[in-house]
């Protein structure tokens, strides 16, 4: 598929630089959209494509570098800014409104509509919009009854309505069916068709090649390669995205012999969430869960913790079948779990380190009457500050005041306190700065040294291969297969995780 | 915690200037008879206030309190007048408050629906309950030992209403801030979910405040009975609101997972010899409640923007 040689691009991003606090989330990042193209972006979690979706709609500005709309510099202030300038995104969850119908969703930017509804001209144009993209949607419909696909068509006609002439589909496919795959890419190609640049940001690499005329790739906030697509091979495609040249890897010393069998999974599902999930895990193992987002390892991790409780399959500690129904019951088998979002799920901020440290083990510091022994707690927090190196004038500070890696290790702390014998991490070291990452993999080696069966669920590859001894690759609630580390490769976990190799290669 | 010192402090300022003004205005206003006195008018409210204080703290709240005193006055009086004894009754209506805090509790708890819309219907099926059992009537005649309970002193000066209060305010200080079962009601107002991930048992602690809530509203309902000798279909009637004043103003977020009982207690001083002091100045009923629910703006508005200037002096803080 060759470029046209004299369009002019429609939008060109160029040396375009993000940071937050201290970590660069974009670094001299440069993108040019032809009209009529479907642009291809992909790259790992946490390479920068959503903080590169971000500046383009105007969410975020960045710190550096120009962008320029047919020609013209401009910023984009806001994401009206964008929405006037025409660049327009949907996202894999659609944003619509169900009270409303179709048509009203449609238009629901538009301000130009005097103080009466013209309801016959509204569902016309609706029509119209919707004709434009090739399908059929009754325009009178309420949008609480749409499918998610079809809740997608309606956001993609809101964006056509506003004469959009950049288009950026953000994972669309992520939660939809073969069927609606195909539907939603139909509507990519007739926007192409109709001198639209799509820009299409996804994990699977089939869509990439089936659809895209050009592809970029990203990784740790850098542009690594843009090329149209007949001059890339899967392979290579994968290879840019791992990148960092594979001897970077510091894969753990082959593991010596593990403890005896702690945990047993066999056929572990949750019904629409993952299946077909079973692995064995010793004392002193690290077992890492790797996949892209919405691959569901995460799910795995709440499952066996008793938050989401599998529906089927069996799950077996030191050989005997157990049931966890509830975080309680896990926490009694000794399994503890540590949440990726320690604001939301992990830490009670307003409260000071002591409560949280002691939090899940509390029944311990407990005397007859049920109080609290106030001075034990205190030497439980100092303990775990020593230990962990929590850096903190004192622990009776609020949670909430910690910096990042902090947080933390405060969190780490109150699982430890459980003593557990089956210790899931998940997203251990995500934002958090190196210094405190490296800190945390020792912590993690260390525990496994004493014999805990560790589950690391990870989306950084490097993570992965330095803390892991076996890596499980799922991919869309699927289990794919399971590598020793001495076999596992970056390239090989990403073909799994994407997709590029099926489940029976592995 | 740092702000909650604070709060306590601006408390302790205003409840000072409020006992220096009134004791200007009247040398009988600082005797032990008048102090007494101020709290036995208000007495019930200032017990179920003590309780709600934990509820909200927990993140919920019970709008059903008021109902409940009223259905428990009125089921005491139409027990009363079928013959049951006053002293077979008293169980039998402190009964009735925990199943009453029960059904709320199993709404909340069980079925999952917040506890603003469960305790808003009790607020009004609890009354509703009430106004059936004694119609229009006005119940009265209860035994001579029973009005004594709500009108004599029975410890030194104090009537039993001032003991239950002082004994139910000891308990929950010590449950609140010195026992596991605290601990968890603060991290579960602070989140539910991250106290789910902890492993507490969220519905379990949430399920025993309110039917803890249910059970001293009843208990305060019947003070109330004894202490007026009487019972009617709108006894307590409207008193939530006071109730949540109080707690609010003695720095409790709404929000829940921040609060002291001590800050209560001082708001509950404060409310009570502002309305006395506004009285001796001759200032109407209306007024001093509307004094009182401008101090309650206050109470909310002014940590709020405190912490939005905070916030806005600090650059950068805002972002996630």
């Amino acid at each position: 598929m060759p470029e046209p040689v004299l369009a002019p691009p429609v939008l060109t991003l160029a040396g375009v630089a993000k940071s937050f606090a201290l970590t660069a989330a974009l670094a001299d990042v440069s993108l040019e959209l032809m009209p009529g193209e479907i642009h291809a972006l992909v790259g790992e979690n946490g390479a920068g494509k959503s903080t590169l979706i971000k500046i383009m709609t105007g969410v975020h500005q960045p710190d550096e570098g120009t962008i320029r709309l047919a020609g013209t510099a401009v910023t984009i202030t806001d994401t009206q800014a964008a929405q006037r300038l025409g660049i327009a995104a949907i996202y894999q969850e659609p944003m619509v409104f169900p009270d409303l119908d179709v048509a009203e969703n449609i238009f629901i930017s538009h301000r130009d509509q005097g103080l009466l509804m013209d309801w016959r001209r509204l569902h016309e144009a609706a029509s119209s919009q919707i004709a434009r993209l090739g399908v059929t949607l009754d325009v009178r419909r309420a949008a609480s009854g749409l499918t998610l696909a079809e809740q997608q068509t309606v956001e993609i006609a809101r964006a056509i309505s506003l004469d959009v002439k950049v288009l950026i589909m953000d994972e669309p496919t992520a939660s939809l069916s073969a069927h609606e795959v195909a539907r939603l890419m139909a509507i990519a190609r007739t926007l192409k068709d109709q001198g639209v640049a799509v820009l299409y940001i996804t994990h699977r690499l089939e869509e990439v090649f089936e659809l895209a005329d050009r592809v970029t790739v990203l990784r740790d906030g850098r542009h690594i390669s843009t090329r149209p697509i007949t001059e890339v091979t899967p392979d290579a495609l994968v290879r840019d995205m791992v990148g960092r040249a594979v001897d970077h890897f510091v894969p753990k010393a082959a593991a010596g012999p593990h403890g005896e069998l702690v945990l047993r999974v066999r056929g572990l599902a949750r019904e629409g969430v993952f299946t077909g999930v079973g692995f064995d895990l010793h004392a002193g193992e690290v077992l890492c869960f790797s996949g892209l987002v919405g691959s569901r390892r995460t799910d795995i991790g709440l499952a066996l913790f008793g938050i989401q409780p599998a529906t089927t399959g069996t799950i077996e500690l030191d050989g005997r079948a157990v049931l966890i129904e509830s975080p309680e019951a896990a926490m009694r088998h000794g399994i503890a779990y540590v949440s990726e979002d320690r604001r939301k799920l992990g830490l009670a901020m307003a409260l000071p380190i002591t409560a949280n440290i002691s939090l899940a083990s509390l029944r311990r510091l407990l005397g007859k009457l049920g109080l609290i022994d106030r001075r034990a707690e205190l030497a439980m927090a100092e303990k775990h500050k020593e230990r962990l190196n929590i850096r903190t004038h004192s622990v009776a500070l609020e949670v909430g005041k910690l910096s990042g890696g902090n947080q933390q290790k405060v969190m780490l702390a109150k699982w430890l306190e459980t003593e557990p014998r089956l210790l899931i991490f998940d997203e251990p070291t995500r934002g958090i700065d190196v210094g405190a990452k490296t800190e945390v993999h020792a912590i993690i080696n260390d525990l496994a040294a004493q014999g805990v069966a560790i589950i690391v669920i990870s989306s950084d590859l490097p993570e992965v291969m330095a803390l892991a001894d076996r890596v499980l690759v799922m991919r869309e609630g699927r289990q794919m297969g399971i590598f020793a580390i001495e076999d596992a490769t970056p390239e090989g976990i990403m073909s799994l995780a994407t997709g590029e190799r099926p489940a029976d290669a592995a | 915690m740092r702000r909650l010192v604070r709060w306590e402090l601006l408390l302790l300022v205003i409840l000072a200037v409020t006992i220096v003004i009134n004791s200007a205005m009247s040398p009988m206003f600082l005797t032990i008879g008048n102090q007494i006195n101020l709290f036995q008018l208000s007495i019930e409210k200032i017990i179920v206030a003590l309780m709600m204080t934990l509820v909200i703290i927990n993140g919920e709240i019970d709008l059903s309190v008021a109902s409940m005193m009223g259905l428990a006055a009125c089921a005491f009086g139409w027990l009363f007048q079928l013959g049951v004894p006053a002293g077979v009754a008293i169980p039998m209506v402190l009964a009735l408050g925990l199943l009453g805090g029960a059904f709320n509790a199993f709404w909340i708890t069980v079925i999952g629906m917040p506890s603003l819309v469960v305790t808003l219907a009790m607020l009004i099926g609890f009354r509703g309950m009430a106004r059936i059992l004694v119609e229009d009537r006005g119940i009265t005649g209860f035994p001579e030992w029973f009005n004594a309970l709500g009108q004599q002193p029975i410890l030194g000066p104090l009537p039993l209403a001032l003991l239950v209060f002082a004994v139910l305010f000891v308990i929950l200080l010590v449950v609140l801030h010195r026992s596991g079962f605290g601990r968890k009601v603060y991290v579960i107002g602070n989140s539910a979910e991250v106290a789910r991930y902890s492993g507490v048992a969220v519905p379990r602690v949430k399920a025993l405040l309110f039917i803890a809530s249910g059970f001293v509203a009843s208990l305060a309902g019947l003070l109330y009975t004894a202490r007026v000798s009487a019972v009617r279909g709108d006894v307590a009637l409207g008193f939530e609101l006071d109730i949540i004043t109080m707690v609010l103003l003695g720095g409790v977020s709404i929000f829940g997972g921040k609060g002291t009982l001590w800050g209560v207690l001082l708001s509950i001083l404060i409310v009570l010899n502002l309305r006395n002091g506004m009285a001796l100045a001759n200032i109407t009923g209306h007024l001093q409640t509307g004094v009182i629910g401008l101090l309650l703006i206050l109470s909310v508005l002014v940590p709020n923007l405190v912490q939005s200037a905070r916030l806005s002096f600090r650059p950068g803080s805002a972002a996630r």
